[in-house]
């Protein structure tokens, strides 16, 4: 077998691997979906474990998700203005307002999270799973996705659409503010806000609040299946972390694809 | 047994273990091959064995944590899968193990962790569960240290508190493993005493892996030298400590130097 030919067999068979891993992740991704989502009296029983895990996603998210949604719904002003420099700027209340609640309210936010709780949720189990803390709970017949998964996948589901309508409002407010203060912008505040009102239906905001659904179950599901499956010590750890960034945000995407398909179908 | 479901002094209640040609591969490499292994029932058993000989797996085999890929491990009587199976409520028997790293969960208090099953299952009434705790505690002298978190313990007092957790679900037998890992002398010893003192207060049988034949020495029955997969020789300390078969020598020599 030529040099070539060896290299191409090589590069199929980490290819192959490459593939057989990913489906891997995915087969356990989706199980853990289903053990979850069987046990809803457990749900019931955890309320206060789900409550905690919510107050916990908020702190992490609400300070920051603040600073980011403020200036992006500043930049989205000055840029559309000036994009429109030679038209009205009166069409800029609607294009902040569509623009953050069907895309990039949700979608930021979904990285926040992602980024933020996501790594720290897979951090935390991988260092469990190594610790031998999550073989701890099967030799007193804990179940660690019932115990230790399930209240983070409903916390996460549950507050990621409040978080997208916060950094909706968040970066509407950002877009007034910069009305008000650029003075690039020749348009009042008063305008501004009657162009958004008129444009942006209660279903541009649902469609955001159903892709924060969405976006926070796979989240939670990526991040606690790479969390879960880290074996080996600190190294293994953190790229576990990275790989469920990495794979968050590359779902969020094709997840966010999806539903504008479907909605734009549905309308 | 008491009204409360702990075990009096003097009773003998351990359950038996057999292993029958057991081959398992780790990373590919077949650490146990054809591993025969018997565990009377009630004994405190130390297998002891250099490291990566497999006595971790061998344990992890036994508590039902990995399958072999052949062979079988019963546990009185009862195959490990079916154990694992079976649900909590209806298991004959009740198994603990300690773990080398402790495995205590970080954000829960010493109590919450000995706790821990009782609340998951709610076998017990909060106030049930409570003098468990405090009872398991006593006895291994962590009472004073129930409300704290594991971060604030020593590496010794979490082993003692992993054990109390083990106790704390009334089993008839108890895994450790490496037990006096990372623990200096004196803390060695304590441990020994420990581990003897549940002994014979209970009559439990315990398992224990360990590479220290001096712990090995001061707790077993019966001492088992688990090498290139399989056990070598099984005997008492006495027999261990004067054994003729090569390997074993080699091996307790090692260890006294």
């Amino acid at each position: 077998m030529s040099s070539s030919e060896t290299e191409q067999n090589g590069a199929l068979a980490r290819l192959g691997a490459a593939l057989l891993v990913n489906l891997e992740i995915l087969g356990a991704a989706v199980s853990l979906v289903g053990t979850i989502w069987t046990s809803p009296r457990r749900i019931w029983r955890d309320r206060d474990k789900i409550a905690v895990e919510l107050v916990r996603i908020g702190n992490d998210t609400l300070p920051i998700g603040f600073l980011v949604s403020f200036f992006i719904g500043m930049v989205l002003v000055i840029q559309t203005a000036d994009q429109l420099s030679n038209y009205s700027q009166e069409v800029l209340g609607s294009v902040v307002g569509l623009s953050m609640t069907k895309e990039l309210g949700p979608v930021m936010i979904a990285f926040l999270v992602a980024g933020r709780v996501g790594s720290a949720i897979t951090a935390q189990l991988g260092s469990m799973s190594i610790y031998d803390e999550l073989n701890a709970l099967r030799t007193m017949d804990i179940d660690p996705v019932a115990y230790l998964v399930m209240p983070r996948t409903v916390a996460m589901t549950l507050a990621l659409p409040v978080l997208v309508l916060y950094a909706d409002a968040i970066g509407i407010l950002g877009g007034v503010v910069a009305v008000r203060i650029d003075p690039s912008i020749t348009i009042s505040s008063a305008q501004f806000w009657n162009n958004l009102t008129t444009w942006l239906n209660m279903s541009d905001i649902l469609v955001g609040c159903i892709k924060g659904l969405v976006f926070g179950l796979a989240i939670a599901v990526i991040s606690c299946t790479f969390g879960l499956r880290t074996r080996g010590g600190t190294e293994e750890v953190a790229a576990s972390t990275t790989s469920a960034v990495v794979w968050g945000f590359v779902m969020i995407i094709v997840l966010d694809y999806f539903i504008v398909r479907a909605a734009l179908i549905l309308q | 047994m008491s009204a409360d479901g702990q075990m009096t002094a003097g009773q003998r209640r351990g359950v038996g273990v057999r292993a029958l040609e057991v081959h398992h591969a780790y990373n590919g490499r077949e650490v146990l091959s054809g591993l025969d292994l018997e565990i009377r029932p009630g004994e405190t058993m130390v297998i002891v064995g250099g490291s990566g000989e497999g006595k971790s797996v061998l344990l992890r085999l036994i508590a039902g944590l990995e399958r072999a890929s052949r062979g079988t491990v019963e546990i009185d009587g009862m195959d490990i899968g079916d154990y694992i199976a079976t649900p909590p409520d209806e298991k004959p028997f009740q198994m603990s193990m300690v773990f080398q790293s402790s495995a205590l969960l970080g954000s829960l208090s010493v109590a919450e962790n000995v706790m821990l099953r009782m609340r998951e299952h709610r076998t017990h009434s909060p106030a049930e569960a409570a003098a468990v705790c405090n009872r398991a505690l006593l006895q291994v002298e962590m009472l004073e240290a129930r409300d704290k978190l594991p971060s604030e313990l020593s590496g010794g007092m979490k082993k003692r508190v992993a054990i109390a957790r083990a106790l704390a679900v009334d089993p008839e037998i108890v895994l450790y493993d490496e037990p006096t890992a990372e623990l200096d002398p004196i803390l060695t010893e304590q441990m020994a005493g420990l581990i003897k003192s549940i002994h014979e207060r209970s009559g439990i049988t315990q398992v224990l892996v360990s590479h220290e034949l001096a712990l090995a020495y001061a707790v077993a029955d019966r001492i088992a030298l688990l090498a290139e997969g399989h056990i070598v020789e099984i005997g008492s300390p006495q027999q261990i400590r004067g054994s003729e078969h090569e390997r074993t020598r080699r091996f307790v020599k090692a260890a006294e130097f």
